[in-house]
């Protein structure tokens, strides 16, 4: 009998230990194809395949590369990433002409500051760099490039440095790890900034004689570094500083006392040994440095910004002479960064009823309406110069009056150059029937050195007594457009014409009647409009006050007038597709909900309008009406329904290259998708668009950024079957294939080359990688507007100007469209701040919206016709972004006629996804991911079944108009290439299907044997 | 009529529903914190290790005057149920994870994140513990 029982426990065991390898089997099938994009990215795999039939001669590659191989095309990314940052590195500061650096001096330099050995090299997270080794293009860092462009460093301090490694390693949390980097870090959201610089008992510590070695390399080159990442967060004021450090902190943006003396160390090694003192910033953050300014043992200071993989070759070229800087400063380096009107509502001020659960967190006002960044500064000093709107108040003033400059160490736009130019504007032609300001700049070299030089052209628009009656704002000077010389040899001069867009110098005025009978439009005011160059924002100011009879520094004679006789509110009425403007974003204002709660800051009064910190609000019933995330309500006979699942024989292939949307095909073929397609495919659209059978649709692979193609090594979806056809198929054992393409200096860096041409050839060339890489769908193009430097995420956006950040943007989506790859702007829109990124309500006025974010956008959808848009986490008002009609329909598709895929960010709480608001609202697609079957969605989104979806005409149409968008984006990009209209998707079984299908039979089967021989023990007789 | 006595089979069983239970109850906190409130709650989760700790505890009660051989199918059952469950579980979270470990990583969303993970090992040590226990009876003759 024991034995017999004990036969019974052993079969039982067994039985129950297959029967669970079983059961995870079977379940992580199901999980398998819940993720098998996800899946196939990782290993590498790929669950489809594309069958062409032989007799179909259809053109497959509508693309073609630049390149020729790999090794071209890597290296082509290495030559444009070092050009980019010698473009883009610049010269802030250059006493006597220290820099360049002699033959000589190259072989003396020292370099101090672990940041010089460590640098910032991208983002801690999002645009990070991403190390390439054993390629044909591999990444360095500082010392890397120096020694590969020949300057000799002091070794001493090399391996001091190297000792002191473990000291200045920083811990950073990414992906839920906990792990050690070298360089330093920006803060998490919530905790303070650490400095993380050695001090200098440590260095003479771990090296008491350090001091010595710079005698014979007195060449000293100090690096000041500040992090950025995504989900980062700098906190204005000494609240943003570790107060265990008690380092003389008073801001994270600001010097610690590490920091300063080791500035001192290195000028009492200059006064004691000669040579020069160079101060590197390598920061996306505009820090404070009037002090190194100030300095007078510094000699040069060059912000280099993010270099990236290849940008400190650059900074070495310039660092050399090899090319003379030409970059000019995206952002305004002020002196005290928290005494800007906007940092007095930055930071989280949580609602008072905040419920987390529906992601009601925290409110933000951005009470400093237009003025952000130099419009701030240049507009309150030109009325300090006026005499006007109290602008010498002590508010905002870092000591007594109001005084420019006590508050600005460099302007927005300004940067030096080892020689000097001349720009006389010698024309301006403002055609109102063109919309165009047509300006004619000569640049003269008027130095000994070849070099380029960026013509930024400015505009004063007149502030009038109707603005200050209507509350419209008006900055005292704006840039309208800019552009860059080609290399102007000494004595040369080369003619720069600007067409500017003449919309871009109209205020929305939410008060004015408009042509459609409403209330809102643009407005030129009447009166004398001043448009001037100059090296940076103050200095065109101060041409205009000159022009304007004022006493200043300004060059009257650089300045061209226009005068408007009247106010006209008609030139601007329409879009450029013919849409009548209207207000759209009233409700972004507080006041909207609460009258005459907050006052919006105005130079009619700066005393008067300085914000207030609104903090401890309370969202009202009818806000809460829109916080709640359920807005729009499913109901049916509510129109006519559209056709779905028609048998009209087109293929998505057949429409390769057709952009005239009212084109029937395009109608006959989505009549093709089925309701059950729309409702999966909005719903999971998370990392790659997939497949869709009915109109042969295929999946294409979406790519993070703007630093480069990131998400994958450039050989994963590489095509390797070089038999196929495709002119960028690649060998299976490629040199280059897992090179990873996160190696572009980052955007302010870009956006100080003030180099459109540049920039066009950034996205020629990730154009370019797409091809090869197979990579379709970039979200690259990231704009959001600099409202101040605490954002950490500023390394991934361009600047606090829109339309320096709108020139950049809509080149940048051009060059790739050149090569049929989709750069997406992002994040549409008004993503200011990663505090509380999901849910925050963001408030400001329409005039503030228009004018300044939205700006950074409208040029690459209005002239460039982007074919992709990421909308962002935070609320617009209080409606979240994805569910705002305003800004999505009536802006974006409306104004602006936006046709192309669109996609929320990675929101993963299907509450807070939108999704039936989203779709309604021209959202092509949210971020989740999950199994092809209605199943899957309707578990993520309860309300997103058939059943309950069909009878609604309105979401019914919406949903295969958004399909239809989709699609109109994919037929117009690389994603078609190797397609022709009888290429089907064919579903192939991975090698981890097989397994899993192995693992299923052979387990069920060691299952029923287990069962079979515990019923055999059972009925065994005993002996 | 026979006397018997506690085998390990009743040991392992009683500790693997109660880390059944208390990885449901984990999973069940989970769903109301705020980061996972708005996924709701998985069926099959529930089903799942609530049907397993059922068989384990009828297993039990039964076994203690000597399991028939009919009941035998349920240490069986109650293993492939708590891995069927642990797999749903971490099915239903997997997006989340991804999120809060990335884009959305904060004090708050990590520590509604443990809940969940810890209900997942739990669950996970309680499949292992089963399989174990069914390997032995929950009495035996003395």
């Amino acid at each position: 009998m024991a034995n017999k029982r004990k036969s019974q426990r052993l079969w039982r065991g067994l039985a129950s230990l297959t029967a669970s390898v079983t059961a995870l089997a079977f379940v992580g099938t199901g999980m398998v194809n819940s993720f098998r994009t996800d899946i196939d990215k990782f290993l590498g795999t790929s669950s489809t395949r594309l069958v062409t039939d032989e007799e179909d001669e259809g053109e497959k590659y509508l693309y073609t590369s630049d390149y020729a191989s790999t090794t071209e095309l890597v290296q082509g990314i290495a030559d444009l990433g070092e050009r980019m940052q010698e473009e883009g590195t610049v010269l802030l500061k250059n006493e006597n002409g220290a820099l360049p650096l002699t033959e000589d001096e190259k072989s003396k330099v020292s370099l101090l500051g672990f940041s010089s050995y460590y640098p910032v090299q991208g983002g801690d997270m999002g645009s990070s760099l991403t190390p390439n080794s054993g390629t044909d293009a591999d990444t360095v860092d500082f010392v890397g490039a120096l020694d590969a462009k020949g300057f000799k460093i002091n070794k001493d301090l090399k391996d001091l440095y190297a000792a002191l490694l473990p000291n200045f390693q920083t811990e950073i949390d990414n992906w839920g790890n906990v792990s050690l980097v070298n360089s330093i870090t920006a803060p998490m959201i919530g905790t303070p900034f650490t400095s993380k610089e050695p001090s200098q008992s440590m260095l003479s510590g771990e090296n008491a004689n350090w001091k010595d070695t710079l005698k014979s390399n007195n060449v000293l080159i100090v690096t000041i570094a500040r992090a950025a990442g995504e989900n980062r967060n700098y906190m204005p004021g000494e609240a943003g500083v570790d107060p265990a450090q008690k380092l003389n902190q008073t801001d994270p943006l600001g010097l610690s006392d590490d920091e300063r003396d080791l500035l001192k160390a290195a000028a009492e090694a200059k006064k004691a040994n000669g040579g020069k003192l160079i101060v590197l910033l390598n920061n996306a953050s505009t820090l404070e440095v009037q002090e190194i300014e100030d300095n007078a043992d510094v000699d040069s200071i060059l912000e280099i910004g993010l270099p990236g993989g290849y940008g400190f070759y650059g900074v070495c070229d310039v660092l050399s002479g090899e090319v003379n800087p030409s970059g000019h400063l995206s952002d305004t380096y002020a002196v005290k960064n928290s005494l800007s009107p906007a940092a007095q509502n930055y930071g989280f001020y949580a609602w008072t009823n905040a419920d987390d659960a529906n992601y009601i967190n925290s409110e933000q006002i951005e009470a400093e309406g237009i003025y952000k960044g130099y419009k701030y500064y240049e507009t309150r000093y030109a009325d300090t110069v006026l005499g006007q709107g109290n602008a010498d108040s002590k508010k905002g003033s870092i000591k007594g009056a109001w005084n420019y400059d006590n508050e600005v160490t460099y302007p927005f736009g300004y940067g030096l150059s080892y020689t000097t130019f001349e720009q006389k504007l010698t024309s301006v032609n403002v055609d109102l029937t063109a919309k165009t300001v047509t300006a004619t700049v000569e640049v003269k070299n008027t130095g000994e050195v070849a070099g380029k030089d960026a013509v930024q052209l400015y505009v004063s628009v007149p502030y009038t007594d109707y603005d200050k009656e209507n509350h419209v704002e008006k900055a005292a000077i704006q840039l309208l457009d800019y552009s860059k010389t080609g290399v102007i040899e000494p004595g040369a001069s080369e003619t720069v014409t600007i067409t500017a867009d003449a919309q871009y110098m109209a205020s929305w005025d939410s008060l004015a009647d408009n042509a459609k009978g409403t209330k809102g439009t643009y407005i030129l005011d009447a009166g004398d409009y001043y448009f001037t160059v100059g090296n940076g924002s103050h200095e065109a100011v101060n041409n205009v006050l000159a022009a304007a009879g004022q006493s200043t520094d300004g060059d009257a004679k650089n300045v061209q007038t226009w005068n408007l006789g009247a106010l006209d509110n008609l030139t601007f009425a329409e879009t450029k597709n013919g849409t009548k403007v209207e207000n759209q974003l009233v409700d972004m204002d507080y006041n909207y909900w609460e009258e005459g709660t907050v006052t919006y800051l105005s130079r009619s009064d700066w005393d008067g309008t300085w914000p207030v910190t609104y903090e401890n609000l309370t969202a009202n019933d009818k806000m809460m009406e829109y916080l709640d995330n359920d807005i729009y309500e499913i109901t049916s006979d509510n129109g006519e329904l559209p056709t779905f699942g028609a048998q009209n024989g087109l293929t998505l292939a057949d429409l390769k290259g057709v952009i005239d949307l009212t084109d029937e095909r395009w109608s006959q073929l989505m009549d093709q998708i089925t309701l059950e397609e729309c409702l999966i495919r909005t719903g999971f659209g998370g990392t790659s668009t997939k497949a869709i059978d009915s109109i042969s649709s295929p999946e294409a692979v979406q790519n993070d950024g703007p630093n480069g193609i990131y998400s994958y090594p450039l050989g994963q979806y590489a095509n390797k079957d070089k038999e196929s056809g495709d002119p960028c198929a690649i060998d299976e054992k490629d040199k280059n294939a897992g090179y990873m393409c996160g190696v572009m200096a980052n955007e302010t860096v870009i956006a100080a080359t003030f180099n459109k041409e540049l920039v066009h050839e950034y996205g020629v060339t990730m154009g370019n990688y797409s091809l090869w890489a197979n990579l379709p769908i970039y979200w690259g193009a990231s704009a959001n507007i600099h409202r101040l430097p605490y954002n950490a995420r500023n390394h991934e956006y361009y600047s606090e100007d829109p339309m320096l950040s709108a020139g950049m943007a809509a080149e940048f989506v051009s060059g790739g469209k050149e090569k049929g790859l989709i750069v997406a702007i992002k994040h549409f829109a008004f993503n200011d701040t990663e505090i509380n990124r999901s849910g925050i309500a963001t408030f400001m006025t329409e005039q503030a919206a228009r004018e300044g974010e939205l700006r950074c956008y409208q040029k690459s959808v209005e002239d460039v016709g982007t074919l992709g848009v990421m909308t962002s986490y935070n609320r617009v008002g209080v409606i979240a972004d994805n569910a705002h009609t305003g800004l999505l329909t009536n802006i974006l598709r409306g104004e602006w006629g936006f046709k192309g895929l669109m996609s929320e960010d990675f929101i993963m709480d299907p509450n807070y996804v939108h999704l039936k608001e989203a779709v309604v609202n021209g959202v092509t697609m949210s971020c989740n991911t999950g199994d092809n079957t209605m199943q899957a969605v309707s578990e993520k989104y309860p309300y997103w079944t058939v059943k309950n979806v069909e009878k609604d005409a309105v979401l019914t149409n919406a949903l295969k108009q958004v399909m239809t968008y989709q699609a109109y984006a994919l037929a117009n990009s690389n994603a078609m290439d190797g397609y022709s209209s009888s290429t089907h998707l064919e579903k192939v079984n991975t090698w981890y299907d097989n397994l899993f299908m192995a693992l299923k039979v052979i387990f069920a089967l060691l299952t029923l044997l287990n069962l079979v021989m515990y019923v055999r023990a059972t009925n065994k007789k005993e002996a | 009529m026979s006397q018997r006595k506690i085998s390990l089979g009743l040991i392992f069983t009683c500790i693997s529903a109660v880390l059944a239970l208390l990885g449901c109850i984990f999973y069940v906190i989970n769903t109301k914190t705020n980061y996972f409130a708005g996924n709701g709650v998985s069926t099959p989760v529930i089903a799942c290790l609530a049907i397993a700790i059922v068989c384990m505890v009828v297993y039990v009660i039964i076994g203690m005057r000597g399991t028939p051989v009919w009941a035998d199918i349920l240490p069986v059952a109650s293993s492939a149920l708590l891995i069927s469950g642990l797999m749903n579980f971490a099915s239903a979270r997997i997006n989340g994870i991804a999120a809060v470990m990335t884009f959305e990583n904060n004090a708050q969303n990590m520590a509604d994140l443990k809940s969940a993970i810890i209900g997942m090992v739990l669950v996970g040590i309680a499949a292992v513990v089963s399989i174990i226990a069914a390997f032995f009876d929950v009495t035996v003759e003395k």
